[in-house]
Formats: C-alpha cells, sequence, structure tokens
C-alpha cells in the first residue's frame, strides 16, 4: 500500500480513509489478518500511537476486529464492507460535486459532462476500482 | 563500573603506548648491534649506520617518556572535554571514576614507561664491554655511597628507597591532578578553552608555591618551629629523614587532593561541552 | 510517572539567557518534537537532562531522578554531533556499550549494521560522516531505555537516510518509554510525533499534540511553526 498524507486533516483520519480503501480495493481482503500496529506504522512511517487510534476507530466503525492474541483481522461481513466503499464513494461525489458547483456548472450539465468523459475513457461497469 | 572504564582507558591508551614499547627495545637491539659490531668496522657506512642507530635509541627514550605525558593529558582533554565527552559523561559511572580510571592508567603507564627505559637500557648494555665496566663503577659508586650512608647515619637504606619511590609515585599522580584541573577549569570557559587550561596550569603552579613558600615563613618562628627544633633535639637522623619524606608524601598527597577536588567540582558542575 | 521533568527550569550563560522558567512533562508511550528555530534553547534542554549541564534555577527529573549516573542509566542519548570514539571498530564500540549499559540489546545493534551494510571490523575514523552518524543512532536506538533524547537526529543527512533513521525510531517504539526528537525540520518528522513543543527564545511557546493542532487549526504543525515564528 501507499501511504500519502496532506496538511490540512488530522493524520489518524487519513489513516482511518486510507486503511478503508485498502479493505475496500481488496488489499486487505475480507477475513484476513493486518499486520502489528508496529509494523503498519514504520510502513506508513507514522507515530504508532496514531496508528493505533485509527486502528482501534475502524474497529469501532466494525470495520475491523480484534482477537485478544491472535490481532487484528479485516472483517469478513460483505455488506459492511460494502457500506464502507459505498461511503467512500459518496465523499468523492460530494468532493467531485462541491467542485463542479464552484466553477459554475449546473446539475444536468455535470451529468453530460460526466457521461462524455465516462465514455471516453471507456470505463464500463463492474471495475475493479482502484 | 571503575573496572570497566579501566579496561577501556587501557584498550584506548595501549594502542598508542604497546607499539611505542616495542619501538624502544627495537631501537635497543639496534643500538647494542650498533655498539659491538658496526661502530668497530673500518667500513665507513656501517659506522654511520651505527651512528644512526644509536641516536635513535636516545629519541626513542626520549619520545616514549614524552609520549606518556602526552597520551596522559591528551586522553583526560580528548575524552572527557571534546566530543568524546558526550558519551563519557553520559555513562552510569560518576565523575569520580572517572578521574580515577585517568589517573590509574596513567600512573601505571608512567611506571611501566620507567621499567621498559631501564629494560631498554640493560638491553643496550648487554655484552658491550665499556658499558660494563660503567656500569659497575657506578654500582660500587651506589655500594659504597649506601653501606656508608647506612653506617654513619644509621640510615635505613631500604626503607628511604622505599619511600623515595612512593614520593616520586605520589609526586606523578599529583601532576596528573594538577593537569586534570587545569583542563577542567580551562574548558569550562565558552572560548579559548585551551589557552585558558594553559594558563590556568601556570596560575594553579604559581599559586601552589606561593602557599608552600609562605606557609614556610609564616610558620617561621611560630609553634611548629619550636615543635620541630624541640624534636631534632630528641630524634636521630634516621627518624628524622623518615619523618621528612612522609611530610613530603603527605604534602603532595595534599596537593593532589586539592586538585581532585577541583577537577570533580569542574566536571559536575561547570561542564561545558561545545 | 512522567519520564521527563521540568520545573521552572532557566539556563542562563553569563547574561545570555538560554532557558527561562520552562515548565514541562513528557510522559511514557510518547514520541515528542521539541521544535524551535536555531538557538532556541532545545540542545541546552536535552544537555540540561544530560546533566551535562547544571540548571541556573529550578529543577529538571528524569524519571524523577535528578541527572546522575542512575539517570544515565535509563537515558538514551543522541548528541548533536559525532561523538562516539572515532579509534574504535564498529564492534568495538557495540563491545563498549554493551559494558556499560545492561539494556543494550547487541543482537538487534549487529542486526541494524548488517541492514547497512556495515562490517563490524570497520574503523569508525574510515567511515563517511552519514555512516558514523548512522552506526551512532544505532547504538542509542539498540538500547532498552526509558527516555531517548535525539538532539537533530535528521539534520545534515540524506533524505534516504532520514526516512531510515525515523523508521528505526518508529520501529523501536516502546510504550514505557518516551522519544525526545528536538529539530528545526518539522515537515520530516511531524507524521512521526505524538505532541510538539515549541520552544523559542529559551521559553515554551505551545504544547500540543499533532492531531490536535491539525484538527484546530486545521493546518500541519509545519505551517503553524512558519506561523507562529514569522520572520
Amino acid at each position: 500500500m501507499k501511504w500519502q498524507f496532506s496538511n490540512d486533516a488530522p493524520i489518524y483520519a487519513q489513516l482511518i480513509a486510507q486503511i478503508k480503501v485498502g479493505i475496500v480495493s481488496g488489499a486487505f481482503p475480507p477475513g484476513e489478518r493486518l499486520p502489528s500496529v508496529r509494523d503498519l506504522a514504520t510502513e506508513a512511517g507514522v507515530n504508532p500511537n496514531t496508528m493505533q487510534r485509527a486502528l482501534a476507530e475502524l474497529e469501532r466503525d466494525g470495520l475491523v476486529y480484534s482477537q485478544r492474541t491472535a490481532g487484528r483481522f479485516v472483517t469478513e461481513d460483505k455488506r459492511m464492507i460494502d457500506a464502507a466503499k459505498l461511503g467512500l464513494a459518496e465523499n468523492h461525489i460530494k468532493t467531485f460535486l462541491l467542485a463542479m458547483t464552484r466553477l459554475g456548472y449546473q446539475r444536468e450539465e455535470i451529468l453530460d459532462l460526466l457521461r462524455q468523459e465516462t465514455t471516453k475513457e471507456g470505463i464500463t461497469d463492474g471495475g475493479s476500482g482502484m | 563500573m571503575l573496572r570497566k572504564l579501566l579496561k577501556h582507558e587501557f584498550r584506548a591508551t595501549g594502542r598508542v603506548m604497546l607499539p611505542l614499547f616495542l619501538v624502544l627495545l627495537g631501537t635497543a637491539v639496534g643500538a647494542n648491534l650498533s655498539v659491538r659490531v658496526l661502530l668497530d668496522t673500518p667500513n665507513k657506512v656501517l659506522d654511520i649506520l651505527g651512528g644512526l642507530l644509536i641516536v635513535a635509541f636516545v629519541i626513542a627514550i626520549f619520545g616514549v617518556c614524552v609520549m606518556s605525558m602526552v597520551v596522559m593529558v591528551q586522553r583526560f582533554y580528548k575524552n572527557l572535554l571534546q566530543d568524546e565527552g558526550y558519551v563519557m559523561m553520559t555513562l552510569p559511572v560518576s565523575v569520580h571514576q572517572h578521574i580515577w580510571s585517568k589517573l590509574i592508567v596513567s600512573a601505571v603507564w608512567f611506571a611501566l614507561t620507567l621499567i621498559v627505559v631501564g629494560l631498554a637500557c640493560l638491553i643496550m648494555a648487554a655484552d658491550v664491554g665499556v658499558i660494563h665496566q660503567i656500569a659497575k663503577g657506578f654500582q660500587e659508586l651506589f655500594r659504597e655511597l649506601y653501606r656508608n650512608l647506612t653506617a654513619y647515619y644509621a640510615i635505613n637504606g631500604t626503607a628511604l628507597a622505599v619511600e623515595f619511590l612512593v614520593l616520586c609515585f605520589v609526586g606523578c599522580c599529583a601532576m596528573c591532578l594538577q593537569f586534570y584541573a587545569s583542563l577542567a577549569i580551562g574548558h569550562s570557559f565558552s572560548s579559548h578553552k585551551m589557552a585558558w587550561s594553559v594558563l590556568w596550569f601556570f596560575v594553579t603552579l604559581f599559586a601552589m608555591q606561593f602557599l608552600g613558600g609562605s606557609g614556610i615563613v609564616l610558620l617561621d618562628e611560630t609553634w611548629l618551629h619550636h615543635l620541630l627544633l624541640g624534636w631534632t633535639d630528641n630524634i636521630s637522623g634516621m627518624t628524622a629523614m623518615h619523618w621528612s619524606m612522609l611530610a613530603l608524601i603527605a604534602g603532595e598527597v595534599l596537593y593532589g587532593a586539592i586538585f581532585y577536588f577541583l577537577t570533580t567540582y569542574f566536571l559536575k558542575r561547570r561542564l561545558d561541552l561545545e | 510517572m512522567a519520564v521527563l521533568e521540568c520545573k521552572g527550569l532557566s539556563k542562563r550563560y553569563g547574561h545570555t539567557q538560554a532557558l527561562d522558567r520552562v515548565d514541562l512533562a513528557v510522559e511514557p508511550g510518547r514520541i515528542v518534537g521539541l521544535l524551535g528555530p536555531n538557538g532556541s534553547g532545545k540542545t541546552t534542554l536535552i544537555k540540561l537532562a544530560n546533566g551535562l549541564l547544571t540548571p541556573s534555577e529550578g529543577e529538571i527529573l528524569v524519571c524523577g531522578m535528578k541527572p546522575g549516573k542512575e539517570s544515565h542509566a535509563l537515558v538514551s542519548y543522541l548528541p548533536e554531533r559525532t561523538s562516539i570514539p572515532l579509534w574504535m571498530t564498529a564492534g568495538q564500540l557495540l563491545d563498549f556499550y554493551q559494558d556499560f549499559y545492561k539494556d543494550f540489546r547487541r543482537d538487534a545493534a549487529e542486526e541494524m549494521l548488517q541492514h547497512l551494510d556495515i562490517s563490524p571490523k570497520q574503523r569508525i575514523k574510515q567511515m563517511s560522516k552519514g555512516t558514523r552518524e548512522k552506526v551512532q543512532l544505532i547504538v542509542v536506538m539498540s538500547r532498552a531505555a526509558k527516555l531517548y533524547l535525539l538532539d537533530e537526529p535528521i539534520g545534515g543527512v540524506d533524505p534516504a537516510t532520514r526516512d531510515y533513521i525515523l523508521s528505526t525510531i518508529i520501529g523501536n517504539y516502546d510504550p514505557e518509554a518516551a522519544v525526545v526528537i528536538s529539530t528545526h525540520l518539522i515537515s520530516d518528522v511531524e507524521k512521526v510525533l505524538d505532541d510538539v513543543i515549541f520552544i523559542n527564545q529559551g521559553r515554551v511557546m505551545l504544547q500540543s499534540s499533532v492531531d490536535q493542532i491539525r484538527e484546530e487549526k486545521g493546518m500541519s504543525v509545519d505551517e503553524l511553526f512558519r506561523e507562529v515564528f514569522k520572520c
């Protein structure tokens, strides 16, 4: 996984978002054991406490669960992963729409543009995303 | 922890001193060879070579003596007061242990230097007729002197010799501590640390001599003077000799103790590494 | 109990006030950035914690003790400049640390040396400046200390070495120990830190957690630093 951080949001929040992407995209498949906090922190180059906080938050959301001795695992609940996926998608769309309205586009124009762009790029449905 | 400090101190200094000792012993063998063989040949080249070997031997003796002093000063200064001080002064050992380790190691090297120089002279002199005769002369002179002194003043020569050696040893240590104290004081200044150290060496030297001198002057015609006078009437020459030797040793110990105190104070409280 | 604690700590050099009534506490398990421009008092603070200087006023405590030989056994200190004895080989340096520190993990040190392709037989004198710094960092991080005081660990090294140093710090994280990193290169260390302490002209200007700054101010610590210390 590639980790990247921006300056405007708390690092733990960015970690949560990126791990979610990892889970949704299958980089961390359902039911699989996550690397240890220390390994994840080293890989991402972040503070272990921050990584711990991000994972605890994901656990609260139910996307990962921990087993006392064995470590942390990605949930096997497909619906939950789909919900997370949808949530991420909604976020992307919201930012996109916000940017477009700021440029002065109307709803219909945006949809037209989107349609044009997707046929150009050759994006069909069922793509595996990221 | 003192043992570990000593171990590493010997490692650090040994890598300089041991090769020097080897060189000295080597030149002694060379000088011996030169005196016995080379200087006697009519061959000019061998003659010159022989001369050079003897010069090398003299330089080596001088060099080893100087180096043992240089190593003593330089170890303290480089290891505790320069960059390495950051590592050394944050080890889990006390300042006292640091000073003792430096002092003990220096003293051991001084003693070894003396022994090795003596050994080198013996090697140089082995099987050389002229030197043997000279040495024999000296030996007889000393023996005669010793016998006469012992007989005349009823001096216990052996005890005196031991006292003299102890005095030299304590004096050496006191001198080391004076170097240490000057360096520690000089390096508590924020700049020109070495210049201040040299200055402080002479300041302390002067101060101690002044104190000693004024002590003698001030004590003249006082109770001590009379006490001593009263003593000399009652004690024999030999006891007086012993007493004065012991007094000298005690004086050197006091001298060293003052500098020991100064060194610990400045290293503990006023250390200012660059 | 705080691993490092300063109470009204002041230090003067002649007429210069290097530290002015500093109060702070560092708890175990935290990685703390001591941030400030050059000459702000960072090194003075770290030297005081190591007993290399004595306070003019106030006190500084390491695990509840005044700096001394007992506290030295608990503190692992990386000085600003390379100060390991140059005449030793890397292996001899490990012997040295193993002799003096009970918490020295030799196997960890050897592994790190091997990872960087540094032979234990190589003399430190013959190493490049960057390698010497890495060797010193290795021995410092190979201790299982209670407090790590790292003075400018990433100043003057190339970006690859910088990454290596930071990942070594993360990889050695111990919830019982605290790490204090002094630096002026904030953007590089920001992600690694829990808390930051801004220090300027001997005074503590701000003490906060990195996420708190980002959450409340909506900017990175680096940006905030530039704003606070604008010239």
